[in-house]
């Protein structure tokens, strides 16, 4: 039975990690329409920055945790102005694909600035807690408890922001209907970029939680973004209740996988899932029903 | 989107075959020939990927799955079974078309990233299926050797026999095999585009609502054109397997995918020369930035991001742009035949 509760602590840390990679990804997909590849790298680089402020310069933990925020803010912006915005101005109908291409290229070269910054080989990540502590049944390490607090901080934030706030309203009625919203006088421009931002900084605690769980290493963030997409689409692209739901359950169910069948079985079976679920229903879980079947 | 006309395209060509042909005669470095050879695998794949996103408009990021299915099954063909290389080509060939097949009964209901994002899981899947394989299925001497040759990958499983029939000259020899594999490539694509395969393909990738409309089965074209492109590529594979003599995970790796991408993006998407232009374009900076070592991939990078922004129907788009610009001037107003294509 002890094992049992070990797969079901893991599953949830890293689910709860899952989810706000997919929140992320969720949030740019929902306003803009397109998927940000860069979004691995961006994870990469808040754990990095957390590492440089934190061991490299020597400054305080929170410190550290305020900057791979910030960097990530900064990353998803430069993001925006430098590429999508272009992309989306050139008026091609398959911006869809040639933003996916240029974000590549930008993960391409984010990762091999880490990579010659940093260099190559594992480093540990300064920001851990040792310990446990027994809930009942449950061992919990305070490292996973403090994962999952976060994580679900972060949530409770991004939900406020998007509920309670004037551009959370814009970011909404922009994901609904982008003409629309437009009509009735949301700055797209502006939503847009603070999307972008707004998913960078989730980016950045994520990585900064992800490379507390593992070593930090330049190609840290691609795994966890693949899948991340792969959550998204079985709980519909855009859907942010969906993401967080599918997240926790896929991971338990990977978790699961891992133990019982060993470590690499885990994606394979993930993909047959989020196979299984698109033809059964081709626009996700609690996605939109797709109105385009063309 | 303008074309170019069935004569230019010969003309192009028939250059190009004069160029293959007065390579070997006078590149005596087995370096460059080599590096030559690599650049005509990647513009075979990468014509195949521009056939199936730049024309067909499937966005599917399944390329070098598919090159390695070719690849593996000729390594395997040879390897358990003890076929020859020139044997093992087609049937690996086929093997790799079934495979896209059923990727593409898996995907092809959706469309746009789905697509994508599904045939990047299975590629990422492949990846990390082969290299965690450590099950040993056949006993080589001391040696375990695993069914999908784990991370090391297949070796000396048998080559062309260039090198007992021409000697130190092999390379020539090879070169020959990959120069023919690419025309017949580009033959049959042109083939394919020309035909009312090609227009039904451009057809649902310009309007997709109006050619279903028509009468063009949606999900059967592009179940075709994933097949056909799969078996051209799947044969590149072979043959690249049987130059390089080894096939390994390692080309399954995503800065590979970037690659073939890249070519076609710079090139032009959805034109016939695009994947060319952009192999010799990417293989000339590849090799300058040797000189830059670690800038590599980085520089790689920042040209992908950079070439969509700045060069949205990539170099063939923009040299149509400067001929059409170029001919207006000339012709004063005069609508020249090409303006109106």
């Amino acid at each position: 039975m002890n094992t049992f509760y070990a797969v079901l602590v893991s599953g949830l840390t890293v689910g709860a990690l899952y989810a706000i990679a997919s929140i992320g990804l969720s949030l740019v997909w929902g306003a803009l329409g397109v998927l940000n590849m860069a979004h691995g790298a961006m994870l990469t680089l808040g754990g990095y920055v957390a590492y440089g402020v934190i061991t490299g310069l020597g400054l305080p933990v929170p410190l550290g945790i305020f900057a791979s925020v910030a960097f990530g803010a900064l990353a998803g912006g430069l993001i925006y102005v430098l590429i999508v915005r272009n992309v989306l101005r050139q008026a091609k109908a398959d911006f869809e694909a040639n933003v996916m291409i240029a974000t590549v290229g930008a993960a391409i070269a984010l990762e091999n600035g880490i990579l010659l910054v940093f260099g190559g080989q594992p480093l540990r990540q300064p920001v851990t807690v040792s310990g446990s502590f027994e809930l009942g049944p449950l061992i919990v390490p305070w490292q996973n408890f403090i994962i999952m607090v976060a994580a679900v901080l972060a949530m409770a934030v991004i939900a406020s922001l998007l509920n309670y706030t004037r551009m959370g309203r814009a970011i909404r009625a922009t994901a609904q209907n982008r003409d629309a919203a437009r009509l009735m006088g949301v700055a797209a421009d502006r939503v847009y970029l603070i999307v972008l931002m707004l998913s960078g900084a989730v980016a950045g605690i994520c990585g900064l939680l992800l490379s507390a769980m593992v070593q930090l290493s330049p190609s840290l963030g691609n795994d966890p973004m693949l899948k991340a997409f792969i959550m998204c689409v079985v709980a519909g692209l855009g859907s942010l209740p969906g993401a967080v739901l599918v997240s926790f359950g896929l991971a338990l169910l990977e978790a699961w996988v891992q133990y019982q069948f060993g470590a690499r079985w885990g994606f394979p079976l993930l993909l047959c899932a989020v196979v299984v679920v698109l033809i059964w229903r081709p626009s996700g879980l609690l996605g939109k029903t797709e109105v385009r079947r063309m | 989107m303008t074309k170019t006309s069935g004569r230019t395209d010969l003309l192009i060509a028939l250059v190009l075959i004069v160029v293959a042909i007065a390579i070997p005669f006078q590149i005596d470095s087995r370096y460059v020939l080599g590096q030559i050879v690599l650049a005509l695998f990647y513009a075979c794949i990468a014509s195949q990927w521009n056939l199936v996103f730049g024309f067909a408009g499937i966005f599917s990021l399944a390329p070098v799955a598919i090159f390695a299915v070719g690849g593996y099954a000729t390594a395997m063909l040879c390897f358990f079974l003890g076929w020859s290389v020139w044997a093992a080509l087609l049937p690996a060939a086929l093997v790799a078309a079934v495979f896209s097949v059923l990727i593409g009964l898996a995907c092809l209901r959706l469309t746009g990233v789905y697509v994508a994002l599904l045939t990047l899981a299975v590629t990422q899947v492949m990846y990390l299926l082969i290299v965690t394989d450590t099950e040993c299925f056949v006993q080589v001497g001391s040696v375990c050797r695993q069914l999908t040759g784990g991370p090391g990958g297949f070796s000396r499983f048998g080559d062309f026999g260039t090198r007992q029939l021409l000697k130190g000259d092999w390379m020539i020899g090879n070169y020959a095999i990959v120069c023919t594999l690419f025309v017949v490539i580009m033959v049959v694509t042109w083939v394919i585009l020309k035909g009312p395969m090609g227009h039904a393909f451009r057809a649902i990738r310009d309007n997709p609502g109006y050619a279903v409309a028509r009468g063009i089965n949606r999900f059967r074209v592009q179940l075709l054109v994933f097949g056909l492109s799969a078996f051209l590529t799947g044969l590149a594979g072979g043959v690249y397997a049987a130059h390089f003599q080894v096939i390994g995970p390692t080309i399954l790796q995503l800065p590979q995918l970037m690659f073939i991408i890249a070519i076609v993006v710079i090139g032009g998407t959805g034109t016939f020369w695009g994947p060319l232009v952009g192999t010799l374009v990417l293989m000339g900076a590849d090799e300058l930035m040797r000189e830059v070592g670690e800038f590599r991939t980085l520089g790689l990078g920042l040209i992908i991001a950079a070439s969509i922004v700045l060069l949205p129907n990539g170099l063939v788009g923009r040299f149509r742009d400067l001929m059409r610009y170029a001919g207006r001037n000339r012709s004063a107003g005069l609508k020249t035949s090409k303006d109106i294509q």
